[in-house]
């Protein structure tokens, strides 16, 4: 329950971030998906039910602020939360490098969700075009969002809680914080 | 059977979640021309943290820029560019009522054109995904916005509200995949569909025997029932050659600079 009480605010700052402070700061409308690193990062250390709760409830704050289509993006990151879930049991979920390479994987599954659910259920438009163009810039600019994020979590903790234990970012001082 | 339940009790619960969601989102699109009570809701909470997050991106963004370099300009440069950008604004919707007075004085009806209840807004956010292309805006539906309105600046056309809470409203910007404005070429009257491409537009459904050269202007229709007839859309910046198809392929680079977008109009009522 404390945790959700931290993921939930968390996500809106998150989201209020992408809207506002980090679009004018960069190019072409792109911004950092940071919700999407949240999710994977919940992939990594949550449950299914609690975490997949918080993914589909964090995905519809974002369908407020996205597009037009109520549940879109709630299906995309409840299913990228379950793909990251199946495969965190099979994973080294301690290595901070694991959630880089999720971010990835994550990037292109929702990019591949939001065209199957607008192709299939909607008028996707000229999206897929759009898609294809962005996926790459997109990709390599939340990986970096991905990098500052563990950074600032590593250093987050090391200042205000250095005895806790922060799922997933044991290790991350020795290859980031330092 | 219990067993078999158990054994798959993750691959079912997970299929079950992804079943659920794709049903709850399958049935808000019927709804997706209105806003819905959690949308509303979200929106209001969230306008007055947007509009001050919003001031203090300015100010960010204005230091961001200086580091990099970007926009040198001096205030006199910045002050002329905008009267000319305004200018041309002027110029171009002069035309487009010389033209029409010349067709409305030929058929002896001539109406004098009435300009719509307008209502400036500013924006406050841009679309939380780089997939699509909306802004939000800091007038909703006390200030008599909603749903379906067109958006302009001087320079042309912006969007279409599709979102509305009481003081804030999600603008579809002319650019994003799913929008369409029915729009002429103010030239020739070349009738088509206006789509957004991501940064660019496409005019399409123009017919492959039509005169479309690149510098032609494209102008709203009227059609449709959105956007008042005359509005600039944007300049024809390629036209592929018609081949044997029926339409012609024709790129326009919208008159908004979608960039900088800051304040806009809400046309509450459709000019005549």
């Amino acid at each position: 329950m404390t945790r959700t009480l931290v993921y939930f605010p968390l996500g809106f700052i998150f989201l209020v971030l992408q809207t506002t402070l980090l679009p004018p700061m960069l190019p072409l409308h792109f911004k950092p998906d940071l919700l999407l690193i949240l999710v994977v990062y919940l992939g990594l250390n949550e449950g299914y039910v609690r975490g997949g709760a918080l993914s589909y409830l964090l995905g519809c704050l974002q369908d407020v602020f996205a597009a037009g289509y109520p549940g879109l993006h709630g299906l995309a990151l409840l299913c990228t939360f379950l793909a990251v879930r199946g495969a965190a049991a099979r994973l080294n979920t301690e290595s901070p490098v694991l959630l880089l390479l999720l971010v990835s994987a994550g990037t292109l599954l929702q990019a591949a969700l939001v065209l199957f659910a607008l192709g299939f259920f909607a008028e996707a438009g000229a999206l897929w075009m759009i898609i294809l163009k962005g996926i790459l810039p997109q990709l390599l600019l939340n990986l970096l969002a991905a990098c500052l994020l563990l950074r600032a979590a590593a250093w987050l903790q090391r200042r205000f809680a250095p005895r806790s234990r922060v799922p997933g970012l044991r290790g991350v001082g020795r290859h980031y914080g330092s | 059977m219990l067993e078999l339940l158990r054994k798959y009790r993750t691959p079912l619960l997970a299929g079950c979640l992804i079943l659920a969601a794709l049903l709850l989102y399958s049935a808000q699109l019927r709804q997706r021309e209105t806003t819905n009570v959690f949308e509303r809701t979200v929106l209001g909470l969230t306008a007055p943290v947007q509009g001050g997050m919003d001031i203090l991106a300015d100010g960010v963004a204005g230091v961001w820029n200086r580091f990099l370099g970007i926009f040198g300009n001096s205030p006199e440069v910045l002050r002329l560019s905008a009267e000319n950008r305004r200018l041309r604004s002027e110029l171009v919707q002069l035309t487009e009522v010389r033209l029409e007075n010349e067709r409305l004085s030929r058929l002896l009806a001539f109406r004098e054109e009435t300009e719509s209840q307008a209502v400036p807004a500013r924006v406050i956010a841009e679309d939380a995904s780089s997939w699509f292309r909306t802004v939000l805006i800091d007038r909703g539906r006390q200030d008599g916005v909603h749903e379906g309105m067109p958006v302009v600046v001087a320079e042309g056309v912006v969007g279409r509200v599709i979102k509305s809470a009481a003081s804030e409203s999600k603008v579809l910007l002319a650019t994003d995949g799913s929008s369409a404005i029915a729009g002429l070429v103010q030239r020739t009257r070349a009738r088509g569909i206006c789509r957004g491409q991501g940064n660019l537009l496409s005019f399409d459904f123009a017919m492959h025997w039509e005169e479309i050269e690149e510098g032609d202007l494209i102008v709203t229709s009227g059609a449709g029932g959105v956007f008042p007839k005359g509005l600039t859309v944007g300049t024809v910046s390629r036209v592929s050659p018609g081949g044997f198809g029926l339409f012609r392929s024709v790129e326009v680079t919208p008159a908004v600079d979608f960039y900088r977008l800051e304040e806009v109009l809400v046309l509450l009522k459709e000019r005549r």
